[in-house]
């Protein structure tokens, strides 16, 4: 382990969630909220037909090639050959994805914790040739960035966390 | 459309792309088009034949030798709160929440520390990253969830890459992304896209802002402008850096 992990580790013992059966239940207050990602696979990559973009996420050009992200669920590909007329080609649905690049008709990206390959030579069927797992940490599933916050504690069976939202009126039952 | 005419149009792209590559090899562009082009808030960065991805806390680095086939070569620990990497020349600017840190790529596999720049003016901030010539700019998020108390722009002198000196400041509201194009410098800062103009660059000089749309990053690309908002994105002509001109809006 090294010096890193050692200090979030202790952190997370020190910060952990703590909900005492003692304490009377929390009156509403504004608090974190977990954000959850609901899809039984989080490794499901497929194509898809184009549609909007709802989310914009990050954005990578390489020629006429515009790829746009759509936050936590893909990439719409995007010929801008006419930059006056962008024109979507179709949409590699990618869960929890953010980042991505290309080099020689090959597209790298993240598929949650994993780093995915996809072949886009291949027209008809791009497929995922190479997946290298557990390269990028997921989120903390267990409580927020922040310290001396109250949170909604997360329930793992309603998926994986991607971030907090702070609201309002929100009895939360956790805090660090 | 179709999905299989949708990915033929696409097989025709990535042909283009190479002959666009060709085209533009003997342009004398500071961006590599071989590898295409992030923006300043990217997590992913390609540098010749390398992959270099940060997360909040590492650097990794994947030989693409074999385009199919990424090599994992090399995992670093950079620091805390890792949020952008942007490649320029032969280093790596990769932005945190606290500094930059420049890392030296003349072995690309193995990239090593050379220094770090700290802002004397803004100590805890969110900080994407670009660079030119001997000079780095750098947007330093206030703010709720970067800390901190007041936003700059921020100027390095980076002549001396082991020793990184910050040289000039402009104070923003709530900065995000940022990118350059010859000498003008797009800084995304609502309420729009303002300009800078940094033929001197340690005089940055305010030209006033494109109001279009909230914008969180930019990428420079040849004589384009393409923007990321909330919504969606802005492409804009800028043959003429300092007017840009909206051609169309992805949505």
């Amino acid at each position: 382990m090294n010096k890193a992990t050692g200090l979030f580790a202790l952190i997370a013992l020190l910060s952990g969630c703590t909900s005492s059966m003692d304490e009377p239940p929390p009156s509403p207050a504004t608090a974190y909220v977990p954000v959850y990602y609901q899809q039984e696979n989080v490794y499901a990559v497929k194509a898809e037909a184009a549609k909007p973009i709802s989310k914009a996420g990050k954005q990578y050009i390489l020629g006429n090639l515009l790829l746009q992200n759509e936050l936590n669920e893909g990439i719409h590909l995007t010929d801008v050959s006419n930059p006056a007329l962008p024109k979507k080609l179709g949409f590699l649905s990618i869960p929890l994805c953010t980042d991505m690049a290309i080099r020689q008709g090959f597209l790298y990206a993240n598929n949650y914790d994993d780093l995915i390959v996809i072949d886009l030579r291949e027209p008809s069927d791009p497929k995922v040739i190479k997946r290298i797992k557990d390269v990028f940490p997921p989120a903390n599933q267990e409580y927020p960035p922040f310290f001396n916050v109250l949170f909604e504690c997360p329930d793992k069976k309603k998926g994986v966390v991607v971030g907090w939202e702070l609201k309002n009126n929100i009895s939360a039952n956790c805090r660090r | 459309m179709s999905i299989n005419n949708i990915f033929s149009r696409l097989l025709f792209l990535l042909f283009s792309v190479a002959l666009f590559t060709a085209c533009s090899k003997d342009a004398a562009q500071s961006i590599s088009f071989q590898g295409g082009q992030g923006g300043s808030t990217a997590r992913f960065a390609i540098n010749g034949a390398y992959l270099y991805t940060v997360d909040e806390s590492q650097l990794r680095t994947y030989n693409l030798t074999d385009p199919a086939n990424p090599i994992p070569v090399n995992t670093q620990d950079v620091g805390f709160e890792i949020e952008t990497i942007f490649p320029f020349g032969n280093k790596l600017f990769i932005g945190s929440t606290s500094v930059i840190h420049i890392f030296s790529i003349d072995n690309p596999a193995k990239p090593e520390k050379l220094s770090v720049a700290i802002s004397p003016t803004v100590m805890r901030r969110c900080d994407p990253v670009v660079a030119k010539d001997t000079v780095a700019f750098a947007t330093l998020r206030a703010g709720a969830a970067c800390g901190g108390f007041q936003s700059i722009l921020a100027v390095y002198d980076i002549k001396d890459i082991t020793k990184p000196v910050q040289r000039a400041s402009f104070g923003l509201n709530e900065p995000r992304g940022l990118g350059y194009s010859d000498t003008i410098l797009y800084v995304c800062d609502p309420p729009g896209l303002r300009m800078f103009s940094i033929k001197d660059a340690f005089n940055p000089r305010y030209l006033g802002d494109l109001k279009d749309g909230d914008f969180y990053d930019v990428i420079p690309y040849g004589s384009l402008l393409f923007s990321q908002t909330k919504t969606g994105g802005l492409i804009y002509d800028i043959s003429k850096p300092a007017t840009p001109v909206k051609l169309s809006q992805l949505q």
